[in-house]
């Protein structure tokens, strides 16, 4: 058993995850979404922050999902809203997850560290996500900044605990006792050694991330502390369709798939892998 | 077995649910019916109001968002007819002094309190300190405490002494209630409200919902007609809306303008404007700031904004585009007044350029609520339509409230203001966004000083000289425009068609006197 052989093994594995059918319609799900976001200004060319007096339309021709409260064409919105929060997802996820496996490698190197490092995430477990929203807000303002931040922190200790629990388990594992008898150093055998075959949780846990992005800047811009208005954010959308939900309900409609069909394939994507990587 | 027993247990249950909200909603869909059957005021029944802002006891004598208790526990010297002409209530005559330095008022001498203490001209005097009291934080402090002195004729007739006339006086008696010395602080700690009014306080739920029952000794002979009145506080205005398509509420005054198309067309309530309206939406603009010193960009600002589309898209169609202050039921409301500016972007851009102003990026803050929201974004676009760009920063409400009483407001702001339903005076004198000593845009001018001063000074409020004044005060305003009036907010009452007879004051207290339900 040397790291290649399982390495080897793993690129085999994660792929075939995906290839179920939990997997495949999570693909298809992620993928129209993001596509539809990515090529926003190609599918359609009107403006998401050009008002009219033509509030509140039904869909039509010129308005494929209708207009909003304040005659805004809703599909135009709709897509790049999208673009906002892959965005932000984008940025926010890769700086929690770094920062989160620095910390684990950290807490990997000396029992003080660990206890140390272990406490800093219990305190960012115990702050629930919207009240640590609403403290970096406070400080900061509302923004896509401070969206991101909150993102990222919230990602960190998902990340250092999965890492840090891969690594107590494969550091006593035979290959990493050979390393070290070896006489490779303990740097060496945590980041050449150990590292890489303690990150296949981390790819599931990547897609769980992303959901929970989607969902934070969600409910950031509900609450008004999230992306600044105008710009289209999904949750933001979301925030002003709610006065018209009895009276209009198509208007919320819209952004609700959108979200549904986001976190939802993330999920099924997170499910699949992790089968993926368990058989 | 066990987990069959529990399971059939858990059916039954859910079953008994169902079979009994089945029954509540048929005892609902019941009582709506035969709405209309007599005719008649009716004793008996209990009225159930919704709002969706509780009531707050330390702000019993301010000006707050919910005023609905006010009027039911406690009574007011006078009260305003539609014409503003004050008529009798626990005063039954006035004579106000020919030069307008004291008033001399009869009191009525078979009113008692709650606890069955006599009311006398010592509770009138009290009244009056109390709102002199800045911890009470009452908006019409500035005229209560221009009563220099309290004359005492026997127990029912007083006279006030005046330091200069005032013409909002009766503003003073409409908006001041008569409250138990007592008691009057366990009465702003919410413990308990002794007043002279038609409904004894009953029960308080923070959050929730305040009973009241019916004062049998009320001094109005066989009222009211009701037996006790809830009020439920309700949130999210979905709910609240549901709550009174069902019935469980006859009556509320805060359906949003949003709301009120879908109730209007059921036939199952009607719908009443208040001419004072709810206040009025506005763009504040800090004249310190050095892009907007120039009158001629505030103008532009007030040229440039799409007040009917406000109206439409913001309120629900519910308000008055206007770019006074002034609703209907103010004296110094006129149609020219509140078209006096209009939407005309290349008249906007026409003084922009005039200023030598381009390529502006102003900070503009606003309420984080979906409301304030929607109206800060359309107010965003029609600005850059004529080339100025705002930056939007959206403010929790405290801390606006904050801002807007310490003067620290950015270059733009837009919020709602009250205080322009009475004469005019009140506005200029008491809310903070005009005042015209100290006001949140830094704006003075010893010419809206002078005019203000002499609007309030005077004796009467209603003559063609006061008029004139008052036309004086609103053309500064609108000049000037540090205050940029948007449009006035529609006060709408929606009662089932049970409920007759309720009414609002002009302080928006709500009066059960004569309401009653039908069966």
């Amino acid at each position: 058993m040397t790291t290649l052989a399982v390495g080897l093994r793993r690129r085999r594995l994660l792929p075939a995850g995906l290839h179920t059918l939990r997997g495949t319609a999570g693909v298809l799900l992620v993928g129209v979404v993001v596509l539809a976001g990515l090529l926003a200004p190609l599918l359609t060319d009107a403006d998401p922050l050009a008002q009219s007096g033509l509030a509140l339309a039904g869909p039509s021709g010129a308005h494929p999902f209708g207009t909003d409260d304040l005659g805004r064409d809703l599909f135009s919105r709709v897509l790049h809203g999208i673009r906002t929060d892959l965005l932000i997802s984008v940025t926010a996820v890769p700086v929690g997850a770094v920062l989160g496996c620095a910390l684990a490698l950290l807490a990997a190197t000396s029992r003080g560290a660990d206890v140390a490092v272990q406490r800093v995430f219990d305190l960012l477990l115990a702050f629930p996500g919207l009240i640590l929203a609403l403290a970096v807000t406070a400080v900061l303002g509302p923004g896509r900044w401070p969206v991101v931040i909150v993102i990222a922190l919230a990602e960190i200790p998902g990340f250092g605990r999965q890492l840090r629990a891969g690594i107590l388990v494969q550091r006593e594992r035979e290959y990493a006792l050979a390393a070290r008898v070896g006489g490779a150093s303990r740097a060496r055998v945590l980041l050449r050694h150990v590292l890489p075959n303690a990150v296949d949780p981390l790819i599931v846990q990547g897609a769980i991330a992303f959901s929970l992005a989607v969902f934070i800047e969600g409910a950031m811009s509900f609450l008004g502390v999230g992306v600044r208005p105008p710009e289209p954010s999904l949750g933001g959308i979301l925030s002003q369709s709610m006065a018209y939900l009895s009276t209009h309900p198509g208007y919320a409609a819209a952004p609700l798939l959108v979200v549904t069909a986001l976190v939802l394939g993330l999920t099924l994507i997170a499910e699949a892998l992790n089968e993926g990587i368990r058989r | 077995m066990t987990s069959l027993s529990r399971r059939s247990l858990l059916r039954g249950s859910v079953a008994a649910a169902g079979l009994l909200s089945l029954a509540a909603c048929r005892s609902a869909a019941e009582s709506g019916d035969g709405a209309a059957a007599s005719a008649g005021p009716r004793r008996g029944g209990t009225l159930s109001l919704a709002t969706t802002i509780d009531y707050t006891p330390s702000l019993l004598f301010a000006q707050s968002a919910n005023t609905l208790v006010q009027r039911l526990v406690f009574n007011t010297l006078t009260r305003y007819d539609d014409q503003l002409r004050p008529q009798p209530e626990l005063a039954t005559s006035w004579q106000p002094a020919a030069d307008g330095r004291s008033i001399t008022f009869k009191l009525r001498d078979d009113v008692l309190f709650h606890d069955g203490r006599k009311f006398t001209a010592d509770d009138v005097i009290f009244a009056v300190k109390n709102l002199q009291n800045p911890v009470r934080s009452a908006q019409l402090r500035s005229t209560a405490a221009t009563v220099t002195e309290f004359r005492k004729n026997g127990d029912h007739e007083l006279t006030l002494e005046l330091a200069h006339p005032v013409s909002n006086l009766f503003d003073l008696f409409e908006f001041m209630i008569i409250t138990d010395s007592a008691t009057v602080e366990d009465a702003v700690a919410g413990k308990q409200l002794i007043g002279t009014g038609p409904f004894r306080y009953g029960k308080r739920t923070p959050g929730s919902s305040i009973t009241f029952t019916r004062n049998e000794k009320y001094w109005n002979p066989g009222r009211p007609y009701l037996d006790g009145v809830e009020i439920r506080v309700i949130p999210q205005a979905d709910s609240l809306v549901s709550s009174l398509k069902t019935g469980q509420s006859h009556l509320s005054y805060h359906v949003p303008g949003k709301d009120l198309a879908g109730l209007k067309g059921s036939g199952q309530f009607q719908l009443r404007p208040y001419d004072t309206g709810s206040g009025a939406y506005y763009i504040g603009v800090n004249v310190s700031a050095e892009q907007v010193k120039d009158k001629r960009v505030r103008q532009a600002i007030s040229w440039a904004v799409d007040r009917e589309r406000l109206v439409q898209q913001a309120l629900g169609g519910y308000g008055l585009p206007s770019a006074a202050p002034w609703p209907k039921s103010s004296p110094a409301y006129s149609d020219a007044n509140a078209t006096h500016y209009r939407h005309d972007p290349a008249k906007a851009r026409e003084l922009l350029k005039e200023a030598g102003v381009s390529g502006l990026t102003l900070p503009f803050a606003h309420s984080n609520t979906p409301d304030g929201t929607a109206i800060a974004q359309i107010l965003q676009h029609d600005l850059k339509q004529v080339g100025i760009e705002t930056e939007l920063q959206p403010t929790d409400s405290p801390t606006m409230q904050k801002q807007l009483i310490s003067q620290t407001m950015p270059a733009l702001w837009t919020l709602s203001h009250g205080f322009a339903q009475l004469h005019p005076a009140t506005l200029a004198v008491s809310a903070y966004p005009f005042n015209e000593a100290k006001n949140s845009s830094h704006f003075s001018s010893p010419g809206y000083t002078d005019i203000v001063q002499r609007a309030w000074k005077r004796p009467d409020s209603d003559s063609a000289e006061a008029k004139a004044l008052y036309q004086q005060v609103t053309d500064t305003l609108l000049d000037e425009a540090f205050v940029i009036d948007l449009a006035i907010g529609g006060q709408i009452e929606v009662a089932g068609t049970k409920v007759h007879g309720a009414t609002l004051n002009k302080f928006n207290y709500l009066n059960l006197d004569d309401a009653y339900l039908t069966v």
